[in-house]
Formats: C-alpha cells, sequence, structure tokens
C-alpha cells in the first residue's frame, strides 16, 4: 500500500523520470514512468482515488 | 565409413523452444530475496523467485525454499507455505493462489486463438498435510478466459507426482509483448465467490463462480504444510521429464524479472560516480540482464562514498536514489555530507550489509 507518491528533483540539467514512492511501511521504492512497471500501474491506479495526489517536487 | 542421412521424418513436427518448461524457476532452486518469509497475509513475491503468492486474507503463512523433496527424484529444494494463523471459514471473495505470470511473447508457440492451438500438460510434485481435492487453473489475462482442472492429494504426508493436461483453445490470441498473458494458478483456499459454481473444465469466458469448486481449505488449520516443486509447464498432451538446467542458466532467467545486487562487506565496491557538487553525484550501475521493463529500485542497508581527495576517506551514509532506471543499467544520484569535489571522482560502497533491489516482475 502506498503512503505518499512524489516526483523527484533532478541534478543540474538531469531530469528524472523516477517517482518516489513511500510505502505503508516507511520503506521507499522508485519507481520508473514505464506503462510496463506494475508498480507504475499501481501508481496509476492509486491515482484516481479522490484524495491521492502525486506531489510536484518540481522534477 | 558412410554417412547415415537423418530423414526428415524422424524428427518430430514439432517447433519445441529451447526451454520447454514454461515455467521459471520450477525447481524452486533460486530464492534471490530470501529463503523464509513470515507472516505472509497479502499478495507478493517472497521466497523462490517468479512465484507470487495471492492471497486475500485467508490465514497468516510462512513460505520457505525448503529441502524436504521426493525421494530420487533429483530436486534439492521445494517451495513450502506453513499455516501459521488458520481461518477455518473463509469470508465469500477469500483465496490463497500459488501462481506464475507469463509473458505472452514466450509462448506464442502455443498457437492460443488458432485452430492450430496446442493442449498445455502442467506436472509437478507435491505433498501435504491436508488431502482432498485441489485445483490448477490457466488464466487467459488478455482475454479473460481460463480454464481448471482438479486433482486429488491422497495421503497426507506424502509426495506425489501429478500431471493435467489442459485443452487447447482456439480462441483468444495471447499478446506477443511483455505483458503478463498467461498466469498458471494452483489454488490453496478460495472462498464461496469461486467455488459455488461448476468447476469449468473447459477454456469459457471467466466466471469466477467456476474456477475453483471443489478446493480444499488449507488454511483451516495451523497443522497444515504444503510443499511442491518440479513444476513444468509444456506444450502438448505428454508430460515429459523435468526439463533440468544449471543453476546459472535458472538464475539468469529469473533475473529477467528481478535483481539483487548484493553488496554485502564493508568496502565492498559497487560503482563509481562523478560528483556533480559537493553533495551530489552521479553513476551508472549497468543490470545483470536486460529486465522486462524498467525496474522499481529499492535499497536495503547502509551506502557510503569514497571522495578521491588525497586522504580517500568516506564520506557518512548517504542516501541513494535512482533519477533513472532503464531496462540495461540505473542511473544513480546520491545526496552526502557536502564532502564532496564537483567533477571528481566518488566510489559508491555498502556501509556494511546493503542490497540494490531492482524488479520487473509480472
Amino acid at each position: 500500500m502506498m503512503k505518499k507518491v512524489e516526483t523527484i528533483t533532478g541534478i543540474g540539467s538531469l531530469t528524472t523520470d523516477v517517482l518516489k514512492v513511500t510505502l505503508e511501511n516507511d520503506n521507499i521504492i522508485y519507481v520508473p514512468k514505464d506503462e510496463a512497471n506494475t508498480d507504475y500501474q499501481a501508481i496509476q491506479e492509486w491515482a484516481k482515488i479522490e484524495g491521492n495526489n502525486i506531489i510536484d517536487n518540481g522534477a | 565409413m558412410a554417412l547415415t542421412r537423418i530423414q526428415p521424418a524422424a524428427i518430430a513436427d514439432v517447433r519445441e523452444p529451447n526451454f520447454r518448461n514454461i515455467v521459471i524457476n520450477g525447481d524452486m532452486a533460486v530464492a534471490q530475496r530470501g529463503t523464509s518469509t513470515a507472516s505472509i497475509t497479502t499478495e507478493n513475491y517472497y521466497t523462490v523467485d517468479r512465484f507470487n503468492t495471492f492471497i486475500t486474507t485467508l490465514g497468516t503463512w510462512t513460505q520457505s525454499q525448503d529441502t524436504d523433496v521426493p525421494t530420487g527424484s533429483g530436486f534439492a529444494t521445494s517451495l513450502k507455505m506453513d499455516c501459521t494463523s488458520a481461518d477455518a471459514s473463509p469470508a465469500a471473495g477469500d483465496r490463497l493462489v500459488f501462481q506464475q505470470k507469463i509473458e505472452g511473447q514466450n509462448v506464442q508457440y502455443l498457437k492460443k486463438g488458432t485452430s492450430s492451438a496446442v493442449p498445455i500438460t502442467l506436472s509437478f510434485w507435491v505433498k501435504s498435510v491436508l488431502t482432498g481435492t485441489y485445483i490448477a487453473e490457466l488464466y487467459d489475462n488478455d482475454n479473460t478466459r481460463q480454464v481448471s482442472k482438479s486433482y486429488t492429494i491422497s495421503s497426507a504426508s506424502t509426495w506425489e507426482k501429478k500431471t493435467i493436461t489442459f485443452p487447447a483453445d482456439t480462441t483468444g490470441a495471447l499478446g506477443n509483448d511483455t505483458g503478463d498473458s498467461l498466469i498458471l494458478q494452483l489454488w490453496l483456499g478460495a472462498g464461496s465467490t469461486y467455488t459455488s459454481g461448476s468447476l469449468n473444465t473447459s477454456w469459457a469466458a471467466s466466471t469466477n463462480a467456476n474456477r475453483a469448486v471443489g478446493q480444499v481449505n488449507l488454511a483451516n488449520s495451523t497443522s497444515n504444510n504444503f510443499w511442491i516443486t518440479g513444476i513444468q509447464l509444456e506444450a502438448g498432451s505428454v508430460a515429459t521429464d523435468f526439463e533440468v538446467i544449471s543453476f546459472g542458466q535458472n538464475l539468469l532467467r529469473c533475473q529477467r524479472y528481478f535483481q539483487k545486487i548484493d553488496a554485502t562487506g564493508t568496502n565492498t565496491i559497487i560503482t563509481t560516480m562523478q560528483a556533480y557538487a559537493s553533495d551530489n553525484a552521479v553513476g551508472d550501475l549497468p543490470t545483470l540482464t536486460e529486465l522486462r521493463a524498467n525496474p522499481t529500485l529499492s535499497t536495503t542497508g547502509t551506502f557510503n562514498a569514497w571522495t578521491s581527495d588525497a586522504s580517500n576517506k568516506a564520506t557518512g551514509a548517504i542516501a541513494l536514489y535512482s533519477a533513472s532506471t532503464t531496462q540495461q543499467g540505473i542511473l544513480f544520484t546520491r545526496a552526502s555530507e557536502g564532502t564532496l569535489s564537483a567533477g571528481n571522482a566518488s566510489g559508491l560502497y555498502a556501509g556494511g550489509s546493503a542490497t540494490i533491489l531492482l524488479s520487473a516482475e509480472l
């Protein structure tokens, strides 16, 4: 279960294509924005739920 | 000596793949995530690679890679499910399924969804404290179709070999892609949602009530243990001997879906990076083999970095994260205590026991 999903900032001109996900147990995973990645698929479903938002940190 | 020409008719008219066992890690030999996990109550990949445990509020389990194997079979490991908290009265929607999801592009030769479709045969060794009827199912995830077959465990706590042939399916082609097209599901328990109909033994559109009719409830007692190994799924209506491949080949096939980069040991260098600023560095870590998809990254343990000045001193513990993951490599960035020098090299190393986990599971 996901507790928080947020973008991560790049370094200099390096941009990111990864989301930082904090799980209910406070473990952190980094999920690429790849439609074939099942964790990204889960994030997309999670984001459809009222009240769930991906926090934009200005990636 | 005259050479004997092999007549074409002597060669079976079967397009047999290099790996005839569709199931990966059927001998339960590879367990990158670990050999035992306790307190299992939710779906995940736990111990042996490629096998997913799908559970919906049906008991609590310890899963382990075990050395209890059928005598004389040649197997060294099995998968064990140990019920540690029972649920003798499953709710309607409860279920416990041991499953493997299979990429569509790996099973095009089954010709499913065409007039040339072939039957599929499943064989495995199984041992259970609880005797009775169990269900094996093939689920077509692209077309929401399924077929189930029952088998009987006759003797308690005794290894038995089971062989099941599923019919060919001329309806519903499997996607020629990296998605989870076909799922082998071995049911261990089910609520009435999955048991209230008539077992569907021919391919048909999926109806939950017909999927696991007759399935015993392995979660009905904490005395229940279940072992399985030697799982083979193959084209045709004949179960051949289990296809033995080397551990290395087996591991490589598993690493398409999950890779554990073990950096255990203080000062074990993982990769080199270049400092971008005093508190950031960038490095690339090629993956061990190409993954099915861009992987999710997670880490355990502590990482440190060597600076490249004369003292070669280490910075403090760093937060390792991924700025980009691809199927071929991972780009790391890091935040340190501000002791790096922009432009200089830096070595990423483990501060004791540490792992990098990459998952592209189905």
